[in-house]
């Protein structure tokens, strides 16, 4: 009982709810990408690109706002190369992904040995995201709750909103209802004179800055350095929570959160040493519970209709 | 006498040579470049005798067309790695003349080294392709082959090919089955197979340690830590230090299987039944389906048979090269197999010639790396951008279309004057 004392307390949901954050910022930008019909596996690529210039910018400035702005930006710009490659070359979705998936592997190791003469991890950032906690005045005194939403550092609530922002965004905008259609039905949108080609590079570029956002959170914020390789398969997690999440912004937050737990659990059971099992047994159990909620959940939503499907129309002199 | 009678001798005269000069080209006797053209020289006389001169020079033309598109591809990632070089501070011309040199003379059984494991992952991604199914997790599946060859070659004590041959025959199976849950995820619910796969290959890539602590390599009792016990030497492929006394020491055969295995699977995706069927459902499900072939079934098939593929890199690393398991020493063959099989638009064949031109990018980049300032970083950008031009080959059509609009126009303006 003492063992699950340790292990189950308001540390492990405050953790959750850290963990989860790149994810909930890599999925929002999933739902919004497949929801305007392109296929995006390259969010991994796109997070460690995020995570690599969001590190450069807090180095070198000594400043991390504008290490995230960095991160932010540097996500957007790799994600135009999917959206170029998938909506204007009408390349394969889920190859194009993969080759910027090894693409960014390469572009990243590449800029490592060109800023920091060697490859691995960066130096540490003294200056970093993490030492800002937020605590929101009143609510984050609500017991448990307060601790797992109301005093956490700044990504963690830009999360929230963005969260809140787009499942706005998506349901009560003439833009976000373009993009859905986009993915719905391309050709129903480009008859109302709507390109179908905008929303889907919009969609695109989206996904690539929170993303990108995702990535500079595990760089300045969640750690105070870039490993290479430190996005460890989040991207395809939240590809994972964006389907679990029924390709809507607050299921894709939900989904995230059980995804994070999964990570919290596994660092929780790894540092506290509760059972003597070897501990790479437990740093499996994000994965495996991934596997578990696409095969699971998957029946229970709907992707969109033309999610994949390439939109090419013929123009007059061509 | 009549010439065509001669035809199955110089089809046989043909893959003698080739087989010859594979051989001897692989264990670094480059003279066997010299069998190698022999056998297409031979080969393309027996397509004549078969079939006449026009059906060759068709044979020719479409083979040029084939290779256009990736040949233009590296040409333009060279000159674009050299303009990147520049912008770095480093010296081109000489950071290229390093690269080649190393990559395919001084290390070129580097080369062939890296090139192995790739063929068989590549192979691995390229018949999941062909069923329309993208088996990201290959390296899970390699980690698999590689701890299980490593298990049966510590225990396996039989007649030596005997046993190597049921370690490659067993381990590529066990690989095969990390592919079971994705596979019937993919067939009972539609579960992406990117993502089950993706996250049951960072799965096998955390159990290794597990593995190799339990065989020897646990820090606090072995003096070997984070690595296995080495296996008995009678489990080791053959080398070709065995019958070409100048080749490498470390060369082994496992590039012959490979290149042998990518032979088998065009076979098997063009000339069987079952390819047909895996082709059939990549190409289109619901005709597929009209014509009775069962999708279920050939999905199954198709990640196994992709499984079982990966794995073997993971036993041709431990039994041809290292003859045990390390920790995280992953060269990453499962990703780069991937790319392997997107350059060679998932062809058997090709797979054999990009896997040798990503692991000769990689032997040549450690080599300038070693004689030249250039970090060999700046192959992993040059590998990036070849993959690119070649596979959006769109991007040639929309070129293509530009030039000829733009020529109409001209004409058109031309013909307006007039």
């Amino acid at each position: 009982m003492e063992a699950f004392f340790t292990i189950a307390n308001t540390d492990l949901l405050v953790a959750m709810v850290r963990l989860s954050t790149p994810i909930t910022l890599a999925a929002i930008g999933a739902v919004i990408c497949e929801r305007s019909g392109i296929v995006n596996i390259a969010m991994e690529g796109i997070m460690i690109v995020g995570a690599f210039f969001a590190a450069v910018g807090a180095l070198y400035t000594g400043n991390p706002w504008i290490g995230l702005l960095m991160g932010i930006v540097a996500g957007g710009i790799f994600s135009l190369i999917h959206a170029v490659a998938t909506v204007s070359f009408h390349l394969n979705h889920v190859v194009s992904g993969a080759v910027l998936n090894i693409l960014a592997m390469g572009v990243t190791r590449y800029f490592m040995v060109l800023f920091f003469g060697h490859p691995g991890t960066t130096d540490p950032i003294p200056n970093n995201l993490g030492q800002l906690r937020w605590a929101i005045p009143g609510l984050s005194k609500i017991p448990v709750i307060g601790r797992m939403f109301f005093d956490q550092t700044p990504i963690v609530y830009f999360s929230f909103i963005l969260v809140i922002f787009f499942a706005w965004f998506m349901k009560k905008t003439k833009v976000g209802l373009h993009i859905r259609a986009a993915g719905e039905h391309p050709l129903a949108l480009e008859t109302i004179g709507v390109s179908v080609k905008k929303m889907r590079y919009l969609g695109v570029f989206i996904s690539g800055l929170t993303s990108g956002m995702g990535g500079a959170y595990l760089a300045i914020e969640n750690s105070a350095s870039f490993t290479e390789g430190m996005t460890n398969g989040r991207g395809f997690i939240a590809l994972a929570a964006n389907i679990s999440g029924g390709w809507n912004p607050i299921g894709a937050f939900i989904a995230s959160l059980f995804f994070g737990f999964a990570d919290a659990l596994q660092v929780r059971f790894q540092v506290g040493k509760v059972f003597d099992i070897p501990e790479e047994i437990f740093i499996i159990f994000p994965y495996v519970a991934t596997i578990i909620a696409v095969a699971g959940l998957v029946r229970r939503s709907r992707p969109p209709k033309e999610v994949g499907v390439d939109f090419m129309i013929e123009q007059e002199g061509d | 006498m009549d010439i065509k009678k001669l035809k199955p001798v110089f089809f046989i005269a043909s893959i003698l040579m080739a087989v010859i000069g594979t051989t001897l080209y692989m264990g670094s006797y480059f003279s066997g470049l010299l069998f190698i053209l022999a056998a297409v020289v031979l080969f393309l006389a027996y397509k004549w005798l078969e079939s006449g001169t026009a059906a060759l020079l068709g044979l020719i033309k479409a083979g040029a067309q084939a290779l256009m598109v990736p040949v233009f591809g590296i040409a333009i990632a060279i000159v674009l790695g050299a303009l990147v070089m520049l912008a770095s501070n480093y010296d081109p011309v000489e950071s290229y003349r390093a690269l080649f040199y190393g990559a395919f003379v001084q290390n070129w059984h580097v080369s062939v080294l890296n090139a192995a494991p790739l063929m068989f992952t590549g192979l691995s991604v390229a018949l999941a392709f062909h069923a329309g199914l993208f088996n990201i997790g290959a390296e899970g599946q390699y980690y698999i082959g590689a701890m299980a060859a490593t298990f049966l070659g510590l225990n396996l004590n039989l007649p030596p090919f005997l046993s190597l041959i049921l370690i490659f025959v067993i381990a590529g199976m066990l690989a095969s089955a990390w592919n079971i849950v994705p596979a019937i995820l993919k067939v009972r619910t539609g579960a992406h197979e990117v993502i089950t796969t993706m996250m049951l290959a960072h799965t096998a890539r955390y159990l290794s340690p597990i593995f190799i602590r339990a065989h020897g390599g646990d820090p606090s009792t072995s003096d070997h830590a984070y690595v296995t016990d080495q296996l008995p030497e009678a489990n080791w492929l053959p080398r070709f230090r065995s019958f070409l006394p100048e080749a490498n020491y470390r060369l082994h055969v496992g590039i012959l299987i490979g290149i042998a295995m990518a032979l088998l699977v065009y076979y098997l995706l063009y000339h069987t039944r079952i390819g047909f069927e895996i082709r059939a459902v990549g190409q289109n499900k619901d005709a597929a389906r009209a014509q009775g072939i069962s999708i279920g079934k050939n999905i199954m098939m198709a990640l196994l048979l992709a499984g079982f593929l990966a794995g073997l890199a993971g036993v041709n690393q431990v039994v041809g090269l290292d003859h045990k398991l390390y920790e995280n020493l992953s060269a990453g063959y499962g990703w780069n197999g991937i790319s392997v099989a997107l350059l060679a638009s998932s062809h058997p064949i090709g797979v054999i010639f990009t896997a040798l031109l990503w692991g000769a990018l990689d032997a040549g980049g450690q080599y300038m790396a070693r004689v030249t300032d250039t970090s060999n970083s700046i192959v992993e950008i040059i590998k990036g951008i070849i993959l690119f031009l070649v596979v959006a080959k769109y991007i040639y059509a929309y070129l293509g279309n530009r030039i000829r609009r733009y020529r109409r126009r001209k004409q058109e303006a031309a013909e307006g004057a007039a």
